[in-house]
């Protein structure tokens, strides 16, 4: 890599310096390297290489902490591994921290002391981001949110006409009554996509919007501002995140709805409804909830009849990350497949001990580690294969494109739905 | 044939050296037979990236083939990106893709 200028340094620095972080602190002085959480990680089980285990990860961070915020780190490194910030760590940070890490939370979860690794996992991105040394296919989906307002930079007009085309099909099927509204206001929802909806995969768009019209639902979608995801929760750049979070905030004002309803899309959830709040500083002034937990509502208060016996063929579950382990919507997704399939099975494990799909961090985006990704997600494909599903769902379009993959090159012959489509095919319109 | 760069993920990141062979060569890796359809849905591809520099929405590619989705999701199953896209030699787009 290229020599770091002093620049670079002082500013990755001065994050680490800025001011106490209890948080961190605690987090980088707990490990007690017992090695637990080793078997937890799908990088460490699938490529078994040291480098890769979630301890060595916080290890990186912690032995900057050392060489820049202790005493005994900075008379003496040798005694306590605390090491300079140059272009050997830089390396070893980049591809530990952004390329052998979905920041997935399992190894969080078997600490045998309860250390935050994903938490650690990011502040050392965050530092690799001060730096400039964020994988520059990653900084591309960043940049494609800042400056079009969405991350596949899809031009309105072209982003109109799709959605036309969807409420076409729709009134085809539910009459000219099931619509897809369009920048209005005075909504109780403000509905969101995931752009790699209208750009490639719409038919979801189509679901939702079938589920919105059986509920009664009065929503809409603003042109303007649609985009649910944001990159910048996994490049790292806090004040891209917070750049991006704030225009979907504000968007929720200029429509005048009542409640944020973030489409299926789990990192776009977390940054939104759990991370949202922090980056701006304020607790948001409307209601936030997930399209997952909506359609739970929905069934839970009897606004959708479903008849399950519409959804015949053996279904699993993938559980995203960020919205069952990170944010606690486990139940919340069994009563809704309860309630839409007649057959179903659970992947081992599942729930908040379920595996990532392997695509998760921002993997996805970043051609710069394929390889690994698709290498991890054999742990995925095996999962499923285990249960015999023709049908996998997963509230998730980024864990759909990593599960459409690996469908392909395992090999596994099933579906992969969204929770709105498997909901949709059971839908009973009265 | 001009030497051929790929990223990680396997799409050119010199896209003006592709032409059909190169686009024979991406599909018989990803095990994919080209069909009339199959070239269609590519041509559609590679003359929106040339005249505006990315990749169609999947609206675009069934209005001028008059291939339903269904089709498209069955011709290339890797879906529109990491298929189709790739075939016709775009470089990655950005995103869930």
């Amino acid at each position: 890599m290229e020599k770091l200028t002093t620049e670079q340094i002082d500013k990755a620095l001065h994050l680490l310096k800025m001011r106490p972080d209890s948080k961190l602190e605690t987090h980088l002085n707990a490990c007690v390297h017992c090695g637990l959480c080793a078997e937890s990680c799908m990088y460490y089980k699938t490529l078994h290489d040291d480098r890769y285990m979630p301890a060595r990860k916080v290890e990186l961070v912690a032995a900057l902490y050392r060489k820049y915020c202790t005493l005994i780190g900075r008379v003496a490194p040798f005694l306590v591994n605390a090491r300079p910030l140059d272009e050997q760590m830089a390396e070893e940070m980049t591809d530990a921290l952004f390329g052998a890490c979905t920041m997935c939370g399992r190894c969080v979860k078997h600490c045998s002391i309860g250390v935050d690794i994903a938490y650690v996992v990011h502040f050392g991105r965050r530092m690799l981001a001060a730096m400039g040394l964020v994988p520059a296919t990653l900084q591309a989906t960043v940049d494609a949110a800042l400056q079009t307002g969405n991350n596949m930079a899809i031009p309105t007009a072209d982003f109109v006409d799709t959605i036309q085309w969807m409420e076409e099909d729709l009134q085809d099927e539910c009459g000219s009554e099931a619509r897809i509204p369009l920048n209005e206001t005075d909504k109780n929802i403000l509905y969101t996509l995931n752009p790699r909806e209208p750009k490639f995969f719409p038919l979801s768009i189509a679901a939702l919007a079938k589920i919105f019209f059986a509920a009664k639902e009065s929503w809409t979608i603003s042109t303007d501002m649609y985009d649910v995801t944001n990159y910048g929760l996994f490049s790292g750049n806090n004040e891209h995140a917070k750049s991006i979070a704030k225009r979907l905030h504000d968007e929720v004002f200029n429509k005048h709805c009542k409640i944020l309803v973030l489409g299926e899309c789990g990192h776009g959830s977390r940054a939104n409804r759990w991370e949202g709040p922090n980056y701006l500083q304020h607790s948001y002034e409307f209601e936030t909830i997930t399209a997952v937990e909506l359609i739970n509502t929905y069934i839970r208060e009897g606004r959708i009849k479903l008849d399950k016996s519409l959804n015949q063929e053996l279904v699993t579950l993938h559980d995203p990350c960020n919205l069952v382990r990170n944010g606690g919507l486990e139940s919340e997704l069994r009563y809704t497949i309860s309630q839409s399939v007649t057959h179903f099975k659970e992947m081992t494990p599942h729930g908040i001990d379920n595996f990532c799909c392997g695509g998760g961090g921002g993997q996805l985006a970043m051609s710069e580690y394929n390889e690994r990704r698709i290498a991890i997600g054999k742990i995925k494909a095996d999962q499923i294969r285990n249960t015999g599903a023709k049908v996998v769902v997963t509230p998730c379009h980024n864990c759909v494109d990593q599960l459409i993959q690996l469908n392909n090159i395992y090999k596994l012959n099933v579906k992969i739905k969204t929770i709105a489509e498997i909901v949709a095919d059971a839908l009973v319109l009265e | 044939m001009a030497e051929l760069n790929f990223d990680g993920d396997g799409f050119l990141t010199n896209p003006e050296v592709w032409n059909d062979e190169v686009a024979l060569q991406i599909a018989q890796a990803d095990g994919i037979e080209m069909t009339d359809k199959h070239w269609a849905v590519v041509r559609v591809i590679r003359n929106n990236f040339n005249e505006k520099g990315n990749a169609p929405m999947i609206r675009t590619i069934c209005k001028e083939t008059g291939l339903k989705l269904k089709d498209i999701y069955e011709l290339f199953p890797l879906g529109p990106a990491r298929g189709a896209c790739r075939v016709a030699g775009l470089p990655k787009p950005d995103g869930c893709v």
